[in-house]
């Protein structure tokens, strides 16, 4: 099922939901974007996808944590890998807010984090390696 | 002070000065009305002893009556101790009941005194002598007025004495010691003119002793009066200054704005000793005060919130840079809610602006209780204190609004910087189509300097969260030496793999540092890192721990690298700056490294020094406080 998983990416910065979206597609993936929470997760009661890329900071600082949540709380969702992207290095997070470090500690909603910016081979990678891990389970 | 027009008592603080001062005489007065009547059971011990001496000496000596009168005298001054406990006990502010009973006592005593000298020859008496002492006392502990009256009664006494022997009202003594200057009985065959001639020269002892008394005594109470106000205006200026102290060390510890201005208000009713602090702060529009922290008054007083400038001309008189005193809170047309103030029980209050060069930034009001509780003096020490309080509330914005701006900017840079890279790298690694060969190139040198840039944003970013953490940092005993092996391997590889030999020297014998392991672990980092990016290939960094003094541990990192012309050294920790010659090296560099550094070190209240040799290479040494 790798050749052709529908991803979904939500990210608000338009221009980097179009550099994901040149390299998905240039792998015959089947993309869908969101640029809000809001929106992302309207596009996955429409269709539950095989994974999702996320922004953790849209319009506030942990929107995109807060759909992770609501996504791993809901049984028909909680199964959807999710790859999180970052300006925060993990580092970082941990010095920075407490908010931050709150969300860090136990439960992680997210099957990968990746930090921004993102680099095309490694996403790639990191998505197969992800999408050959639930198709296995 | 500028109270309104209704006062009643404007100088409120006349009174209670007047009161202190009479204490400070009422109890030298007591203590000696104490003394006297100790002093007392002596001369009634010595008249006995000296009577019965005489007695022995000279056996027409009249013994009897001497007993007598000392019983007198002991027995009135049993009735004086009674008398004196009573006083004591009745704790009362009054100096009349000392001042009657000091009468009492000396007015007993002379009597005494004449009785003896009536017994021991008159004018003739070596007793005549003893009067000149009560005089003194008189003199010292009473009225001038009343020292003088003394003065002129024992002179009528004496001269009553005379006079009533000379009639033959009063039996005649016999002279017990008889003068060689006047070898004669009292009356028989003496002169009238060797009578007036002592009698002169009594009365001259007795006037002179007056005088000279009285008068020393004006200059002593004056001068104890000037040491009085004095000791009085140190304490007050040693209070102040205290207060003032403890203020800005309270209000330098805030690292939050509301805990300042919580600390101000708390602190500033307490130094004042008044019921209530209040501070307003002044919104953006700047034409409303919000009630931002207040002290000692209730929660109905401050639900209203906010205070429209248009409608309080006190406030409005208050922002414009009038102060305003109010000794009663009985003009009702200056505030928009009187009905609260006088539910408040707020009798008088002062209000000044907070100013920061004539930059108003709120209100700073003290309440009273009581009515005219404000001097002068009271209303210079809290122009004082709020002009402090202002300047601490500006400090803390800038700096909060710096570390806002930093880690705003960081964030805002971050986003647009990592678009810009994923696109790039989508286009350089042919996502788009075919990329030829010298497209590839510039697109590389795109990428490299947009890394440069990233290196930058994540620096400051850092410097913002820094900032901001600082305050949380423990400060605790840290082995240093295992922070820098920790560092020995990240460095380590790095910089063999760019050809610099890096020495880590540690002394295992060097005691903990005082420090935030964080902190320290940035401080070393950046150090090292800096001296291996600055050190050619076949250079040499070497990194060293060791004591400097009881407590002080010196930190050490020395390379062979580029070095730092000596023009660019004083500018070395500010902000963005680099060095020219490293500006002109092709690592990367944020020029936010060393800011870093500094930054920990001032929070860890150490220091650092540089040496350096364009060419030679450069020495680093921090001293670090130890355990």
């Amino acid at each position: 099922m790798a050749k052709g998983a529908d991803i979904l990416i939500i990210d608000d910065d338009r221009d980097l939901v179009e550099s994901i979206r040149i390299v998905l597609e240039s792998r015959k993936y089947g993309v869908r974007t969101a640029y809000n929470g809001k929106e992302g997760y309207q596009r996955i009661q429409e269709k539950s996808p095989d994974l999702i890329i996320l922004d953790v900071m849209m319009a506030t600082d942990t929107e995109g944590f807060s759909l992770a949540y609501k996504l791993r709380n809901n049984p028909d969702y909680k199964e959807i890998p999710i790859i999180m992207v970052t300006g925060f290095t993990k580092k970082m997070a941990e010095a920075g807010p407490e908010k931050f470090q709150h969300i860090m500690g136990e439960n992680w909603p997210v099957t990968q984090l990746l930090e921004k910016p993102i680099d095309p081979e490694e996403l790639l990678s990191v998505i197969g390696g992800v999408l050959e891990e639930t198709s296995k389970g | 002070m500028a109270l309104p027009e209704k006062g009643k008592d404007p100088f409120p603080e006349a009174g209670y000065e007047l009161v202190k001062q009479q204490l400070f005489f009422r109890k030298e007065l007591i203590e000696r009305v104490h003394w006297f009547i100790r002093v007392r059971w002596f001369a009634v011990g010595g008249a006995v002893v000296g009577a019965w001496v005489l007695n022995l000496l000279e056996p027409t000596f009249p013994l009897l009556p001497f007993l007598l009168i000392a019983l007198g005298i002991f027995l009135y001054n049993l009735i004086f101790l009674a008398a004196c406990r009573r006083l004591d006990a009745s704790k009362g502010q009054e100096v009349r009941p000392f001042t009657n009973f000091a009468h009492i006592q000396i007015s007993l005593d002379l009597l005494a005194l004449y009785a003896m000298i009536f017994f021991t020859g008159g004018l003739y008496s070596p007793l005549l002598m003893f009067v000149i002492f009560h005089i003194m006392i008189a003199g010292l502990l009473l009225t001038p007025l009343a020292c003088y009256t003394y003065s002129f009664s024992s002179l009528l006494a004496t001269a009553a004495l005379v006079g009533l022997v000379q009639a033959k009202i009063l039996p005649e003594q016999s002279i017990l010691l008889q003068s060689s200057l006047f070898p004669h009985s009292l009356l028989a065959g003496q002169s009238m003119k060797e009578v007036l001639f002592l009698f002169g020269f009594f009365a001259a002892a007795v006037l002179i002793t007056a005088f000279l008394i009285t008068t020393i005594r004006r200059s002593l109470w004056t001068k104890g009066q000037d040491l009085l106000k004095i000791s009085k205006d140190l304490d007050a200026s040693n209070a102040k200054l205290t207060a003032l102290y403890e203020l800005v060390k309270r209000m330098g510890l805030c690292s939050d704005l509301q805990d300042l201005l919580d600390t101000a208000t708390r602190s500033v009713a307490s130094i004042m000793g008044v019921k209530g602090a209040s501070i307003k702060l002044l919104d953006e529009t700047r034409r409303k005060l919000i009630f931002s922290s207040t002290y000692g008054l209730s929660e109905n007083y401050l639900a209203k919130g906010t205070i429209d400038i248009e409608k309080s001309p006190i406030n409005r008189r208050i922002i414009e840079g009038s102060f305003v005193a109010m000794g009663r809170i009985d003009e009702e047309d200056y505030f928009q809610y009187p009905e609260d103030i006088r539910k408040e029980g707020i009798a008088s209050m002062v209000c000044l602006p907070l100013r920061v060069e004539k930059m108003p930034l709120g209100v700073f009001c003290v309440y009273s209780e009581i009515s005219y509780d404000f001097s002068d003096s009271d209303v210079k020490f809290f122009s004082l204190l709020s002009d402090l309080t202002a300047l601490a509330i500006e400090t803390l914005r800038g700096e909060i609004n710096k570390t806002w701006f930093l880690q705003k900017a960081a964030h805002q840079l971050r986003s647009p910087f990592s678009a810009i890279y994923s696109l790039m790298k989508v286009l350089r690694k042919g996502y788009l189509g075919p990329v030829s060969e010298q497209q590839q190139d510039a697109m590389l040198r795109c990428e490299k300097r947009l890394e440069m840039l990233g290196t930058m944003v994540n620096d400051l970013l850092k410097l913002g969260i820094k900032r901001q953490h600082q305050d949380r940092a423990v400060i605790r005993a840290v082995n240093g030496a295992k922070v820098l092996r920790a560092l020995e391997e990240l460095y380590g590889s790095s910089a063999s793999e760019k050809g610099v030999a890096v020495d880590f020297a540690v002394d295992d014998s060097v005691p903990e540092l005082l420090a935030d392991e964080k902190l320290l672990d940035e401080l070393f980092g950046n150090l090292i890192s800096n001296a291996i990016k600055y050190t050619p290939p076949g250079g040499k960094v070497r990194v060293s721990l060791a004591v400097e003094n009881e407590h002080r541990v010196r930190f050490e990192v020395m390379d062979t690298g580029i070095g730092i012309p000596e023009e660019d050294v004083p500018r070395l920790f500010t902000e963005f700056f680099r060095a020219e010659n490293a500006k002109a090296q092709a690592e990367e560099g944020t020029g936010l490294g060393l800011v870093i550094v500094k930054e920990v070190l001032d929070f860890l209240g150490g220091s650092i020094s540089v040496k350096s040799k364009v060419g030679e290479g450069t020495t680093f040494t921090c001293l670090l406080p130890s355990v």
